[in-house]
This record gives C-alpha cells, sequence and structure tokens, in this order.
C-alpha cells in the first residue's frame, strides 16, 4: 500500500462511493476496500471515545461486520460515505460505552475541553468541508460554556450526569444548558441548508 | 447556575427532534437510550432526524486523529462474516467463492463456529415476524449484533399493545405497556415461546402503564431463535403460581429485527 501514490480526496471520496455501492449490490470484495480507505480515520474515532486499543479494536469490527450486513442502510443522497460511517463508528463506540462493558471516559474534560488545534490530518479522508464550516460556525455562534459541554459529549462520550459533575452544577442545569445549545445548533443549521 | 451571564429563556422543550439531538449527540443512557433505539426502528421522522444530527455532526470526526489498528482486526472481521455465513447457510457449502472475504471466511469458518459465544445472539437476528401497520419486511439472515428487536403484542381488538424491545448486546429487554390498566385481580405474564418446542420461558410480569426495562438470564437469550414468538397469559397477582399452569393467552406477537 505504502508504493501506491496517494489519491487526491475527490478520488478517494469517489473511490469510496463506489465501493459503497458495490457492497450495497452484494459484492463483498468492495468491503476490504473500504476497510483499507477507512480504517485509519474509523479507528482514530474508536479509539478517541473508548480510550482502551482493546475495546476500540473490537468496536472497529463491530462497525466493519455491521457494515457488511446492512450496507444497503447507507442512503448516498443523504450523507457522503465518509460522513456516514464516521458517524457510524462513533455511534458504534458510544454503544460499547453505554451498554456498560466499558469504563470509557478516556480523556478528562479539562484536559479535552481546549482542543484548539482542530487542524485535520492532511491524509486522512475528510468529510465534505462547505458541510465542516457550518458545523464550525453554528457551534462557535453558541456561547464558550455551552460549546465545550457540547464538544465534551461528542469528543469524550459524556453523559448529562459527567458533565454536570465535572461542572459542578445540578444535573437539571447541565441538561437546560445543552438543551439550548442544540436547539440554537438546529435553527442555524436549518437556517444554512434553508440558504 | 445563577451567574449574570444567564440571560432568562423560555424552557427547552425536550420534543423527539431533541431527543434525536441528544441521542446523536451521545448523551441517552439506559432506559432512555433503549426507547430511543426502539422509536427509531418503528418511527421515521425520529430516524430521519437522528441521521440528520448524525450527518451534520459528522465533520467534527476530522478533528480526531486517526489511528493505525492492529492486522488482527481485519483477520477478525472476515472470520466473524464467516461465521454469520455459515450460520445463515450451513447447507449450501456448494458455491465457489467469489471473491477474497468469502474465501477467508471458509477457512476460518468451522474452527471459529465451535468458538463462538455468543451463537444465540447471532440467531435471534435471523427471527421473522410482523407488526400491525407495517408491510413484512423481508430480514436478512442476520443483522448487527447491537441493533434492536422490536415485538409488538396487539391486546385483543383493545387498540392496547405492548411494545417490547431487546438489545442483543446489552441483554436487556424494554417492555412498555402504556394504555393497560391494572384490575387488581390479575397480572398479566409475558412468556417467550421458543422455536425449538422447548419450555416457555417467563420473562416475567408486565407493569401496567409503565416502561420497564430487564436483564435477560443467558438461558432466556439463548431461547431467543428464529421462530420465536412472545405470548402474553393472564394470571393470578404476582404472577403464574409455581407448579401450576399458566393462565389463559390473551395476546401474541413476535420479534421483528430492525
Amino acid at each position: 500500500m505504502a508504493a501506491r501514490p496517494r489519491p487526491t480526496s475527490d478520488e478517494a471520496r469517489e473511490a469510496l462511493r463506489d465501493a459503497m455501492a458495490r457492497l450495497a449490490g452484494g459484492d463483498e470484495s468492495a468491503l476490504e476496500e473500504i476497510y483499507r480507505a477507512t480504517r485509519v480515520k474509523l479507528f482514530g474515532i474508536c479509539l478517541r471515545i473508548l480510550g482502551d486499543q482493546k475495546e476500540a479494536e473490537d468496536a472497529l469490527q463491530d462497525v466493519y461486520v455491521n457494515l457488511w450486513q446492512r450496507a444497503d442502510r447507507y442512503d448516498p443522497t443523504r450523507a457522503s460515505p465518509i460522513a456516514w460511517l464516521a458517524a457510524f463508528a462513533r455511534n458504534r463506540a458510544i454503544d460499547r460505552l453505554r451498554t456498560g462493558k466499558v469504563r470509557g471516559g478516556a480523556v478528562a474534560v479539562e484536559e479535552a475541553a481546549p482542543l484548539a488545534d482542530e487542524s485535520p490530518l492532511a491524509d486522512m479522508l475528510l468529510v465534505d468541508a462547505e458541510q465542516a464550516a457550518q458545523i464550525h460556525k453554528c457551534l462557535g455562534g453558541l456561547d464558550d460554556r455551552t460549546q465545550g459541554h457540547i464538544r465534551a459529549a461528542f469528543f469524550e462520550g459524556q453523559t448529562y450526569a459527567q458533565l454536570a459533575e465535572a461542572a459542578d452544577v445540578p444535573l437539571g442545569t447541565m441538561k437546560s444548558w445543552i438543551r439550548r445549545g442544540l436547539m440554537r445548533l438546529r435553527a442555524c443549521l436549518e437556517a444554512s441548508e434553508a440558504a | 447556575m445563577s451567574g449574570a451571564e444567564n440571560t432568562p429563556e423560555p424552557e427547552v422543550t425536550r420534543d423527539d427532534p431533541m431527543i434525536a439531538a441528544e441521542w446523536a449527540l451521545g448523551l441517552l443512557e439506559g432506559e432512555e437510550l433503549l426507547a430511543a433505539r426502539g422509536k427509531y426502528a418503528t418511527d421515521p421522522d425520529f430516524a430521519w432526524r437522528k441521521e440528520w444530527w448524525d450527518n451534520w455532526f459528522a465533520p467534527l470526526t476530522d478533528a480526531m486523529p486517526g489511528a493505525e489498528p492492529s492486522a488482527q482486526v481485519w483477520d477478525g472481521i472476515t472470520a466473524r462474516i464467516a461465521a454469520q455465513q455459515a450460520l445463515a447457510a450451513p447447507a449450501d457449502d456448494t458455491a465457489a467463492p467469489t471473491n477474497v472475504v468469502a474465501l477467508e471466511a471458509r477457512v476460518r469458518r468451522w474452527q471459529w463456529v465451535a468458538g463462538l459465544t455468543s451463537a444465540a445472539a447471532a440467531v435471534a437476528l435471523a427471527l421473522f415476524a410482523f407488526a400491525p401497520g407495517r408491510s413484512p419486511v423481508e430480514a436478512p439472515a442476520q443483522i448487527a449484533a447491537a441493533a434492536p428487536l422490536v415485538a409488538t403484542v396487539p391486546i385483543g381488538e383493545t387498540g392496547l399493545r405492548l411494545d417490547v424491545t431487546y438489545i442483543p448486546e446489552s441483554e436487556k429487554m424494554l417492555v412498555a405497556a402504556i394504555g393497560l390498566t391494572a384490575d387488581g385481580v390479575h397480572d398479566h405474564e409475558l412468556w417467550l415461546v421458543p422455536a425449538d418446542g422447548s419450555d416457555l420461558q417467563s420473562l416475567g410480569v408486565v407493569a401496567p402503564g409503565e416502561v420497564r426495562s430487564m436483564v435477560l438470564p443467558a438461558a432466556v437469550t439463548a431461547k431467543l431463535s428464529d421462530g420465536a414468538s412472545l405470548v402474553l397469559t393472564r394470571e393470578p397477582l404476582g404472577g403464574k403460581p409455581e407448579g401450576v399452569d399458566a393462565g389463559p393467552v390473551v395476546a401474541n406477537g413476535a420479534f421483528t429485527p430492525v
């Protein structure tokens, strides 16, 4: 693989779209192609959420076995393949956290909160740039506190209870902070869709 | 929380779209998570909104550094696929493997099946069933290990029903008996009817008007196999007494994979 010239991100995206379509059509060899193209990104996601190599590898296996089982679930009219796969991987990792098999909470909130450097790795398959800009813009429109909590939930898989404890506020307070944030976020994202 | 930065705002209504957002962010736990998964399976609007949020949040993953998994991961994937293919079509061993996955799968098939610890969970996914108001769906041979199974148990002509959601990986089952009321004389007990003709397994007494979750013992999940269904019987308060036959069946249903 190392000898192969790296495809441009457009080519990579197109190849992935094609492989997803073939997998949905019953071509199982497409799975290996998808795995080669996406494993680094998806494993990074699982590892970030689960904070444990072994758990993250188990979660990653789940992701691809599930994909093989239900490739038809992917709707190309709604999401790019990598966006869908990324969400899928994160959801599976979160499931693992929530079913109580993993201790989780890999990274402390204080440690995770800054995330100053959000410049994506250059050689990774990235989610659509325009879409990325929009969610960052809408998140950025929230007050810092709310934004920080929403990010901690997303990046660390923190629950309401964990967030409330870390911020030393009652659970109900944390819930209403985040819900208000989500409401604003939704309004902002919907406005961008309408534009 | 009473800081000056808190401007008064109207309280947020926690409607379905909000729950979808909380779920997409990963905030739901326990019964709320189970309920959301059940709803995802049966409510297209809710499912749409969940995916809407998933898709919007997805670019944030670009900030998570990538990492290389060990080589065993791919081996594990092909082995698990092989195991599932073996379970799905044990008799059909003649088809020529046409690709790498199938080929590798075949090599590992037998030793893997022998060591499969959650074969029962995998078989449970092959359930085929019906739900009122939905056309019968051709179930894939296997579905995701963690994908919920949903059963609807209509109670006669009353329009009332039990909604039962089972999440294989968590061994948890959620029984929603909303709309049922206790008559003070009877309880209703839910039973699993194994497809292999073995004895009914009690899933416990239904709590009228409540949503309750229970952890299923391995002996029960092992019987959640192809063709298993559910029946609801009328029993004395507290459920079927020891040494007595179960009461009359008042409703039945079966799981459908989602």
